[in-house]
């Protein structure tokens, strides 16, 4: 999919202001799997620090760490993913309408 | 006694002169003159007067002299009060009182016989010569002789007869003589028919004229002064004078008795005339000189003669000359016997202090100027003719007392005579300062006057200058106010007139011009405006073709901005892959266009970025729209409000679906797919517009932009269609 996205050698001219409508699901999916890595690492980081620290070297700080992470980047890819073609806002997924 | 002495020498005279032409004349002139001083001085001032009426009486013979002249002279002359009455009334009192004493005795009428008789009686030796100049005395002298020879009885009545006719005559002669002197008509009358009559009044009057002036030589100083400063007023005051003129009498009388008794030589004799000469030039200033020479001439020898026979005369006598007649008719009387050889009244006062004398002369005052020394001196002289009439003894008697007496009244006479003088001499020296002062007074007075005068003339002249200068200055304002205000006048109608006239002018030029335009006009002009209206026509001709050609023009460039704009679109697709922006060409176009109104409405229909950005070509469209296509069929079995694993699941399933192609029915999202696609083959890139736009969902949000792309190629494909259609509608237009 990456792929896909880099072959547009217009695009980016484009990327820098907005993505072209046909990038979109794209780049949407670039985001879920890049956060999802990053936080599921990060859940895994913590998770064995505080099994070597805490619990004596323990599995399931880091499992528990690791599933903490990976849960968050899914819930953020699929708001991101809901949330259509409507730009995202760096404050939060959560927008309450009028 | 001078009348007595001159009487018979002025008579000889006469009669010697008588043939020559000029002996009457010449007296004749002197009288004149006497008779005009008269006047003069009855006029003027009473001094001349009486002196002129001197000679009448004597002061001395008055009581002896003939009654009948003496009397009358100081009446008329004397009728003033103060002198008059005093002297007059005296010597006719005396004549009369001493005549009537002795006159008594005889029988005949009192005045006329008694002065006969005595007459008659002692003269008759001198009467006789000196009877002729006086009417009176001679004719009473010769008939008194006759009357003594003592004819027959009826001769003596017949004698006395011719007496009585003579004496009446003798007197009313003398009366006519002396009233001739007193009024000029009578004197005319006189002097002019009764025969000797004007010898007779000439005499008398230059006997009165002689005596005048010995006698006012005293006086002199005085009458000429007042006569000659024309001093009526002051010659009023001087009218004393008059009683002063009685004193004259005495005077003259006394002057008369000193002249004889002093100058018995001719040399003294002359020297009175000069003076009467100086006195006759003085008194007729009118007179020629010719006239004055004769008449001094004249006056010289009349005068001479006539004094000079009687001092001859009184020579002749002893000491006491023949006395006037008058005086030797009455001293007769008194002493026929011894008297004849002492008559003179002079005389008469010594021989008594010599020597015992018969006979008392009578008192002669030298200066008997006063009244009162008159009458005193009458007085006395009236007590010696009683001593004298009274006996011959009684003289002797008397003579000393008397002669005592007459001394003391000369001295009394000659102290008021002196005190007189001194008083006058007081008087000419007070009126001499008075004169002065008023002189002085007077100059002071002219000069301030003059002074004064000066100043006010310098005043007023000053003030006239003045004025007049304000005058001539207010003159000369007004002067150059309406010497401008009438240029003005003058300049603003001459003014006025240039204008109309230049209006005129122009008028007529205008006519002038207008009818000779006409005049050309009808000829040459006329065909000029055809001309111009040829030329408006080609004018108009060309015009209308020159704005076909601009049109031409204009739609020739308009279709070639278009063609430009065209070729540019197309080179864009042809040389890049991307769009080229065609922003000059439309800008030419739109310049072309020249604000046409289609051409600016299409211009506007054109989405902004398109001519900016550029269009992509119908290539690059297709390409782009296959790209889509592989994403649209990937999100093409998404649900609404799809999550993360939904559009997993869409993925991975729309791998694994059919492909459609041509034109299937249905509008799922393959089907349309396939359809845009065929549409885009053929080239109908406006219905793959249409085709692609039914898209919703994810798959319509995908194609946005393709489908944007595809409206702004339409956009400009229609727009550029437009213009191209209005350039060639144009060209239609034009032709």
């Amino acid at each position: 999919m990456a792929e896909k996205n880099v072959s547009g050698p217009p695009v980016p001219t484009a990327r820098s202001t907005k993505p072209v409508s046909e990038a979109l699901l794209n780049e949407k999916w670039d985001r879920a799997i890049s956060s999802l890595l990053v936080r599921s690492g990060l859940g895994f980081g913590f998770g064995v620090i505080f099994s070597v620290l805490l619990f004596k070297r323990r599995a399931w700080p880091v499992v528990f760490g690791t599933g903490f992470g990976a849960g968050r980047a899914w819930e953020e890819a699929d708001a991101n993913f809901k949330r259509g073609d409507r730009p995202m806002t760096s404050e939060g997924l959560r927008k309450t309408r009028p | 006694m001078l009348r007595m002495g001159a009487a018979p020498g002025h008579r000889l005279l006469l009669g010697s002169c008588r043939p020559r032409p000029r002996a009457p004349w010449l007296p004749r002139l002197i009288g004149q003159r006497s008779f005009a001083d008269v006047r003069k001085g009855s006029s003027n001032s009473k001094d001349t007067s009486a002196s002129t009426s001197d000679p009448a009486f004597l002061p001395g013979s008055q009581s002896s002299a003939a009654p009948i002249k003496v009397p009358p002279p100081p009446g008329p002359v004397n009728p003033t009060p103060l002198s008059a009455p005093t002297p007059a009334t005296p010597t006719s009192s005396s004549t009369i009182s001493p005549e009537n004493v002795p006159l008594t005795p005889p029988p005949p009428p009192p005045t006329k016989v008694q002065v006969t008789p005595p007459t008659s009686v002692p003269p008759p030796p001198k009467s006789p010569p000196q009877s002729p100049p006086l009417p009176s005395p001679p004719p009473s002298s010769p008939p008194p002789p006759s009357s003594s020879a003592i004819p027959p009885k009826q001769k003596r009545r017949r004698l006395r007869f011719l007496l009585y006719l003579t004496v009446f005559t003798g007197l009313s002669y003398g009366a006519a003589v002396f009233y001739a002197l007193k009024s000029d008509n009578f004197h005319d009358f006189f002097t002019e028919y009764v025969p000797f009559g004007e010898e007779a009044v000439l005499y008398l009057e230059e006997r009165s004229f002689q005596k005048r002036f010995p006698n006012a030589r005293i006086n002199q100083s005085r009458v000429p002064s007042s006569a000659q400063r024309v001093g009526n007023r002051v010659t009023i005051p001087s009218k004393s004078g008059i009683s002063w003129k009685v004193s004259d009498e005495g005077d003259t009388g006394g002057s008369d008795l000193s002249q004889k008794g002093r100058h018995m030589s001719a040399l003294d004799a002359n020297k009175p005339p000069k003076t009467e000469v100086k006195n006759a030039q003085q008194a007729p200033n009118q007179a020629s000189q010719k006239e004055m020479s004769d008449a001094v001439g004249a006056a010289k020898k009349t005068s001479t003669t006539p004094k000079a026979a009687p001092a001859t005369a009184a020579a002749a006598a002893p000491v006491s000359t023949p006395v006037p007649e008058v005086k030797t008719e009455k001293k007769p009387e008194m002493m026929p016997t011894a008297s004849p050889t002492t008559p003179s009244p002079k005389s008469e006062p010594r021989p008594p202090a010599i020597a015992p004398v018969t006979h008392l002369s009578p008192l002669e005052v030298p200066n008997a100027d006063e009244p009162v020394v008159q009458e005193l001196t009458k007085i006395v002289n009236d007590l010696i003719t009683v001593i004298n009439a009274d006996s011959p003894n009684a003289s002797n008697k008397y003579s000393a007392p008397i002669a005592k007496a007459k001394e003391s009244l000369v001295g009394i006479a000659a102290k008021i005579t002196a005190l007189k003088e001194e008083e006058r001499k007081a008087g000419e020296e007070k009126i001499k300062e008075a004169r002065r002062q008023f002189d002085e007074s007077t100059k002071e007075l002219a000069r301030r006057i003059d002074a004064a005068r000066g100043e006010e003339l310098a005043h007023y002249r000053e003030e006239f200058e003045a004025e007049r200068e304000k005058l001539s200055r207010s003159y000369e304002d007004k002067l150059k106010t309406v010497v401008d205000r009438a240029q003005q006048v003058s300049e603003q109608r001459l003014q006025n007139e240039l204008t109309e006239q230049a209006i005129e002018l122009k008028r007529k030029f205008v006519a002038d011009i207008k009818s000779l335009v006409e005049q050309e006009r009808d000829g040459r002009l006329s065909k000029i405006s055809e001309l111009s209206k040829n030329v408006d026509d080609l004018q108009r001709l060309t015009s209308d073709w020159n704005g076909v050609i601009d049109s031409n023009l204009a739609t020739q460039q308009l279709q070639v901005a278009v063609d430009a704009v065209r070729s540019a679109i197309s080179r864009a697709t042809m040389s890049e892959g991307r769009p080229k922006p065609f922003l000059t060409e439309l800008a030419a176009l739109k310049e072309v266009a020249n604000g046409d109104p289609v051409v600016d409405a299409a211009i506007a229909s054109m989405n902004p970025t398109a001519y900016q950005q550029g269009v992509p070509s119908p290539a690059q469209l297709i390409d782009r729209f296959r790209r889509l296509s592989s994403e649209v069929r990937k999100a093409s079995l998404l649900p609404e409000n799809a999550g993360v694993a939904s559009h997993a699941a869409s993925v991975l399933l729309s791998k694994v679906m059919f492909r459609k192609q041509g034109v299937p029915p249905g509008d799922d999202v393959e089907s349309v797919l396939a359809k845009t696609e065929t549409h885009l083959e053929e080239g109908d890139l406006d219905g793959a517009a249409r085709e692609m736009n039914t898209l919703q969902g994810w798959a319509g949000v995908l194609s946005k932009d393709w489908l944007q792309d595809c409206r702004k190629v339409l956009e400009v494909r229609q727009a550029l269609d437009v213009i191209e259609t209005e350039a060639r509608l144009q060209c239609l237009r034009v032709e």
